[in-house]
C-alpha cells in the first residue's frame, strides 16, 4: 500500500532533470489508474481492487472519529456511503489535479460531514459538503509536476514532524476536532495550537506564500 | 478576473480542508475559493495531509459482505439527476447559486436602507446569519460596530472602508469590536456574501433608521 507506493519511487533510478518532468507529467501510481479506468469504463473489476484497498483504510479513517454525535457502529455505513460515491463520483476525478487516494480523502471527509449533519439536524439541508468543492472549470489547472513534488513532500517531511505537530494533525484531521476544541483538550491556548499547525504547515511547505499572512498570528 | 487581495488565515482553511469547518464559513471559504487560485492550491496541498493521514491509517478489517452490499446497492442506484445551472446561475460561485438561483423558495432582494438590498439565504444552520447584500453604486452603509465575527466576501463589484478597497473574491473577517463604514464604489453595484455572527450595534444616533441591521434572523 503505502509501502509499496514510497518503494515504487525509491526503486526507479534518478531520472535526469529533463526526464523527471517528462515522467512526472503521468500520473501512474496504481491507484489513480484504477480510479481513471472506474471512471472512464465503469470497470467492476477495478473498482473491486480500490475497494481491497481503501475500504480498510477508510473503515479506520471512520473509526478515528472522535466527533460529536460520531460512534464506531457508524464506520462501515461510511465506508459503503465513500465507495457508492467513488462509483458515482469517479467520471468527474482528474488526475492532474490530485492522487486517488487524495480524491478519495476528500470523498470520505465529505461523507463524513453529510453524515454527521444528517444525525444532528432536523433542519432542511440544502447543501452536500461536495458542493463546496465545484470549481469552474475554466480554472488554470496546477501543474502535475508541481502537485506532485508537493505530495513526496507532505508524504516525507509529514513522518519528521515533531510529536506535538503531528498530535495536532491528528487530531484536526482523524478526530475531526476544531483548532478550538483541540486547544481545550490539550490544555494549550488556542494561539498554542494555531502557532503548532501552522509550524508544522511551514515545513511540509503547504503554505508557499508566508508574505501575505504575516498579519495573522 | 482580478486577484483577490484579502484572504481567509491559513487556519481557517485547515479546518476547512479537515472538514471541521462550520457551515456558514465553509460557503464563505467556498466562495473566496472559486475567485482564488493561490487559496485553491493551498487547500489542494493541505489536502494531502489528510490523504497521507489515510493511507498510513492501520487496515481494519471490513465485514466480509461489504462488498457485495456496496455492489447491490450501486445496482439500485437511480440515475444521477444534474443540477443544470444557466448563466445567469453561474453569475455567483456555485455555493452560493445553489442557496441563492437554485433555491426551493429564491430568496427575495429586501430593502434595507436607502442604499442596501439584502437576500437572507436558508443555509440549514442557525450560528449565523448568512445573507447577500447589495450596494448601490457610491451607497454608504450605516456606520456599525460588530458584537460578534463577520466574514465578508465580494462577489461582484467593490467596496470600500475606512482602511481599504474590497474586490471580487476578497475575504474580509470582522472581529467583535470593530468599526466600520462600508460604502459601495462609485463604478457600480457591489455584491458581498456575508455571514453574521451576532447582532451587530449601530453607532450611528440616528441607529434606529437603521433597525434591520440589528436583526439576527437565522434561517
Ligand atoms: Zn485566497
Amino acid at each position: 500500500m503505502l509501502g509499496t507506493k514510497i518503494a515504487n519511487f525509491e526503486n526507479k533510478p534518478k531520472p535526469s532533470a529533463k526526464m523527471g518532468v517528462l515522467n512526472s507529467e503521468k500520473r501512474s501510481d496504481q491507484w489513480s489508474l484504477l480510479l481513471v479506468d472506474v471512471g472512464l469504463n465503469r470497470s467492476r473489476k477495478s473498482f473491486a481492487q480500490l475497494f481491497a484497498h481503501f475500504a480498510p483504510l477508510l473503515k479506520s479513517f471512520a473509526q478515528a472519529s472522535r466527533h460529536e454525535g460520531w460512534f464506531p457502529g457508524l464506520s462501515e455505513d461510511l465506508v459503503q456511503e465513500v465507495m457508492i460515491k467513488v462509483w458515482q463520483k469517479a467520471a468527474g476525478y482528474n488526475p492532474e489535479k490530485a492522487s486517488a487516494t487524495t480524491w478519495i480523502y476528500t470523498v470520505a471527509r465529505n461523507c463524513r460531514i453529510d453524515m454527521l449533519r444528517r444525525k444532528s439536524n432536523t433542519q432542511h439541508l440544502p447543501l452536500e459538503n461536495e458542493d463546496f468543492w465545484h470549481e469552474p472549470d475554466e480554472e488554470t489547472p496546477v501543474t502535475l509536476l508541481r502537485q506532485k513534488r508537493s505530495e513526496d513532500k507532505v508524504q516525507a517531511s509529514l513522518a519528521q514532524l515533531p510529536p506535538e505537530q503531528d498530535e495536532i494533525l491528528r487530531k484536526v484531521y482523524l478526530e475531526g476536532k476544531s483548532h478550538a476544541e483541540a486547544s481545550e483538550e490539550l490544555g494549550l491556548p488556542l494561539g498554542t495550537v494555531k502557532s503548532r499547525v501552522r509550524l508544522a504547515l511551514q515545513k511540509m511547505q503547504i503554505l508557499v506564500a508566508p508574505e501575505f499572512r504575516d498579519e495573522l498570528l | 478576473m482580478s486577484i483577490p487581495k484579502h484572504h481567509p488565515d491559513p487556519a481557517m482553511l485547515v479546518e476547512f480542508s479537515a472538514g471541521t469547518l462550520g457551515t456558514a464559513q465553509s460557503i464563505c471559504v467556498a466562495a473566496h475559493l472559486h475567485f482564488c487560485e493561490h487559496c485553491r492550491n493551498e487547500v489542494l496541498r493541505l489536502d494531502q495531509i489528510g490523504s497521507q493521514l489515510l493511507s498510513q491509517s492501520e487496515p481494519e478489517t471490513v465485514d466480509s459482505n461489504l462488498f457485495d452490499s456496496v455492489m447491490s446497492k450501486i445496482d439500485e442506484l437511480p440515475e444521477e439527476q444534474e443540477i443544470k445551472f444557466d448563466k445567469e446561475d453561474l453569475r455567483f460561485p456555485l455555493p452560493v447559486a445553489k442557496l441563492f438561483n437554485k433555491a426551493e423558495v429564491v430568496p427575495e432582494w429586501k430593502k434595507m436602507s436607502s442604499s442596501v438590498d439584502v437576500a437572507q439565504l436558508v443555509t440549514g444552520q442557525s450560528d449565523y446569519e448568512v445573507a447577500l447584500h447589495k450596494i448601490c453604486a457610491g451607497g454608504k452603509t450605516p456606520k456599525h460596530s460588530h458584537s460578534g465575527k463577520e466574514y465578508t466576501v465580494v462577489l461582484e463589484g467593490s467596496f470600500s472602508d475606512e482602511s481599504s478597497v474590497y474586490s471580487e473574491g476578497d475575504f474580509i473577517l470582522r472581529k467583535e469590536g470593530d468599526e466600520h463604514q462600508p460604502m459601495g464604489a462609485q463604478n457600480g453595484e457591489c455584491i458581498c456574501l456575508s455571514a453574521l455572527e451576532a447582532p451587530i450595534k449601530l453607532s450611528s444616533p440616528f441607529g434606529f433608521l437603521m433597525k434591520p441591521w440589528l436583526r439576527l434572523n437565522p434561517m
